[in-house]
This record gives C-alpha cells, structure tokens and sequence, in this order.
C-alpha cells in the first residue's frame, strides 16, 4: 500500500498532466478514447507518475485494460493511495 | 545475488564506429505523421540515427572498430587470444560472427573466438567474460566486440521502433594486469519470464518461415519495457555500489544504455544521481542496442577525462532484451585509448581514419 495519498482532484490533475489534456476534460467518467493523448506515450506518462508518487506498479497488462479516468481511480484506491 | 569482484585486468582501449548514413528523424514526418513523429522524437530524445547500408553488418562496424583500435594501441594480431563477439545481429546462424571476424582481423589460430547472443545488456556481461579469461589465466591479450545493427530488426510500418534505432560496432581491448590494479566489480541478471517483451518471433528455428510477415520483425511492448526497467535498474545500481563499497559520488559517470530519453530521466531522478554524471549520447546515434553503451563511453568520456586528467571510475549499466540486465564498475586509466569514428559503407578492409572525429587521449 502507498504511504502517499492523493484526493480525486489531484488524481485527476495529475492525469491531464500525464495525458496533456484540459484539466476540463479529465473527469471520473470521461472514456480512454475521448483523450487523444492517452496513447502508448500517455500510458508510460501515468506509469512513471505512479511509479514516482506512489511507489506502485502499473503494469503493461492492467494499463491497457484501463478503459477510461474511473479506473485509474479505482487503481489508486485498491493501492491506499486515493483519499476518501 | 549475482555479483562478482575481478582484478587482474585492465581495459586498454575503446574504439566506438557508427555507420556514415545519417538520417533526421523529424525529416520522416510524411510517413509517419509530423505530430506523431515530433512527439516520439520528444519523448525518446532522438533526432538523428546512423544506420547501416544495404550489405553493411554489424561485423563489418565491429571489424572496422577492431582494426582502429588495434592500430591505435599498436597490438600486432598475433598477441590477441581471445575474441568475444556479443550480438544479436550476426551475419550467420553458422559460423560465429566471432570466426568470421578472426578470418577478417588475420588472428591466431590459438585464439579463442566466440559469439555471446545478447541485446542491450550485452556490453558489462562482455567485458566480464573477458575479465574472466584474463583472471583465469593463459591469455594476455582479448578483444571484446559489441556490435549491433538494431535499424534492420525494425518494420517500416512500426514507428515507435523505427524511429528509435540506431546502429553501432565497438571493439574493447583488455589485457592482463599481473600486478592486480583495480578491482572491478559486476553485477549479471536474467529475468526469462519477459522474453516476449522484446522479440522477434520468426527466422529463428522455432519459426524459420514465419506466415506472418511481421514476426520478422521486433516487437516491443513499450510499458512492459518500461516497467522492467524502473523495477530492475535502480536495485541494479543501489547493490552494486554496495557490493564495491562505494557511494554514488564515488563514481564519475553512470554510463546508461542509451534507451528512450524519458525512461533514463525517469531512473536518473528516481536514483537520485547528479545528472551531469549521467551523460546522454542518443540525440545523434539513437539506442543502438548494446554497444550504445561503449559509443556513450567514447564520445562522452574522452572530453571529461581530458578535464579532468586523472583516471575515471565508472558504472556501465546495460538493460532489455531477455530480459537481462548487467552492470559494470571498472576503471579507465589515464593511458586507455578512447576513439570513435564512422564506419564507411563498404565492408572495412582497411580503415581510414577521420581526425574529425576521432577523440584520443
């Protein structure tokens, strides 16, 4: 479990980060496929950032099934590093 | 674990070559896309690639290398007896590329010749083996080869590999030190789990005709590499300066394999090493497997030991295919020869050397 904990808004700050999108347009129910830059790139961007913040892996396999921004939240709770 | 000290040894010289093609990256943009193209060039930091010609190999780079440095140390042939070739590019399945090489170098039949199939951790498992010999005793002399021409694994199609290969010979001399000197210290892992992370599927026995086209060429699975790496890497470099006792500031360069600019960013933060000990050479030879270790420690150290005037002690670090990953501290003292040059088109008889680029002690 991660010793550092986020809340939604920067789970999802830190997303448009990695995904170089609006922050307007990352929210809990926005799909994988309505974010341009959630690409191969984008996927190595949110694994680092996870990796740095959190200590967490990310991997290849569960990265791809991620289908859009709640399941990166529902991963960051399952690993303590989601704030209620 | 799976770390070893070895004394008894001292690299003598490194001679680095890339190809004469030279090619832009963000001039390929009507292929791939200009943005597409912009932004793998962003990310993985490399704008130019030398590749290799039609009929050029990675024994015709590594041949060329050997012979520069061979002339540089003044090393008559006959006094090599060992001849390492680490690759995965080799000209045959049969014979070695290590045999073809001893043929073109003129070398002794009591010399050992032998290939070593590895990728991007191939440089400090090279140079280990060559310890190894030298520490065993009976030989004097050995050159180790590296050399790889990772531009023809590639499919046009892909992109994200395309643009991210270079190629690359080298040739490291290393000759026996009866006296002992340094004590270099080596680290060597395998993880077979993750062999399909990097591979290409046909050509070899188990596939030798693939119906597929694309087996012929590489795959990668970029996250999966990259998780590797983050996972593997800093463990590699935190127990190996703990095995030789040493701190990071002990060292003066932490030579990478030349991977993807922003997963060696990513591993130089979270190792917490001083970035100016960590030097980048893939803007303008791309990740050219593992001999982009040895052309970063010809292009990069050469001006740095020239300032400093003393003997280096670096960590050479090699990491990917297999997956393997290796590390290295060795020393290079001041007499080490360190050059690097490009390799004309033709397969190398004799070379000629271009003073322009050419970096010597």
């Amino acid at each position: 479990m991660s010793q550092h904990r986020i809340n939604v808004d920067e789970a999802l700050a830190m997303m448009a980060d990695a995904f170089n999108e609006p922050l307007a347009n990352v929210r809990p129910d926005t799909a994988r496929d309505s974010i341009p830059g959630w690409d191969s790139m984008g996927a190595l961007m949110l694994i680092a950032e996870l990796d740095e913040r959190f200590g967490i892996e990310l991997s290849a396999e569960v990265s791809r099934q991620m289908r859009s921004v709640q399941h990166v939240l529902d991963f960051l709770a399952q690993h303590g590093a989601l704030s209620a | 674990m799976s770390f070893s000290r070895l004394d008894g040894f001292r690299i003598a010289g490194v001679s680095t070559v890339v190809p004469s093609a030279q090619l832009d990256n963000l001039a390929l943009g009507d292929r791939y896309g200009a943005d597409d193209v912009r932004k793998v060039v962003s990310m993985a930091g490399v704008r130019h690639r030398h590749v290799v010609a039609e009929g050029q190999t990675s024994v015709d780079l590594c041949t060329d290398a050997a012979h520069r440095l061979l002339e540089a140390l003044g090393w008559a042939p006959d006094t090599i007896t060992g001849l390492i070739m680490v690759t995965q590019s080799p000209d045959h399945f049969l014979p070695s590329s290590a045999c073809v090489v001893h043929g073109r170098l003129g070398l002794a039949v009591g010399c050992a010749a032998f290939d070593v199939g590895l990728g991007c951790s191939g440089y400090p498992y090279g140079l280990y083996l060559a310890a190894t010999m030298l520490k065993g005793g009976g030989h004097q002399r050995i050159l180790m080869l590296n050399g790889d021409t990772p531009s023809r694994f590639t499919s046009p199609d892909d992109h994200a590999t395309t643009l991210l290969f270079g190629d690359a010979g080298s040739a490291t001399a290393l000759e026996a030190e009866p006296a002992g000197g340094f004590a270099s210290h080596f680290g060597l892992f395998s993880d077979g789990a993750g062999a399909e992370a990097l591979i290409m599927k046909g050509g070899g026995f188990r596939d030798r005709f693939p119906a597929d086209p694309r087996d012929l060429y590489v795959r990668m699975d970029g996250a999966g590499v990259f998780n590797f790496t983050i996972k593997r890497v800093p463990p590699l470099i935190q127990d190996t300066l703990a095995v030789a006792e040493l701190g990071v500031a002990d060292l003066d360069a932490y030579i990478f394999h030349q991977s993807n600019r922003f997963i060696m960013k990513h591993l130089i933060k979270k190792c917490g090493l001083p970035e100016d000990r960590v030097p980048f050479t893939l803007e303008d030879t791309g990740n050219c497997g593992g001999p982009s270790v040895p052309v970063t420690l010809t292009r990069a150290l050469a001006e740095r030991r020239g300032a400093l005037a003393r003997d280096l002690r670096v960590m050479l670090l090699g990491y990917g295919v297999g997956l393997s990953w290796a590390s290295a501290i060795v020393q290079l003292d001041a007499q080490a020869v360190l050059m690097h040059g490009v390799s004309a088109a033709a397969p190398s008889t004799a070379p000629t050397l271009d003073p322009q680029t050419e970096s010597q002690p």
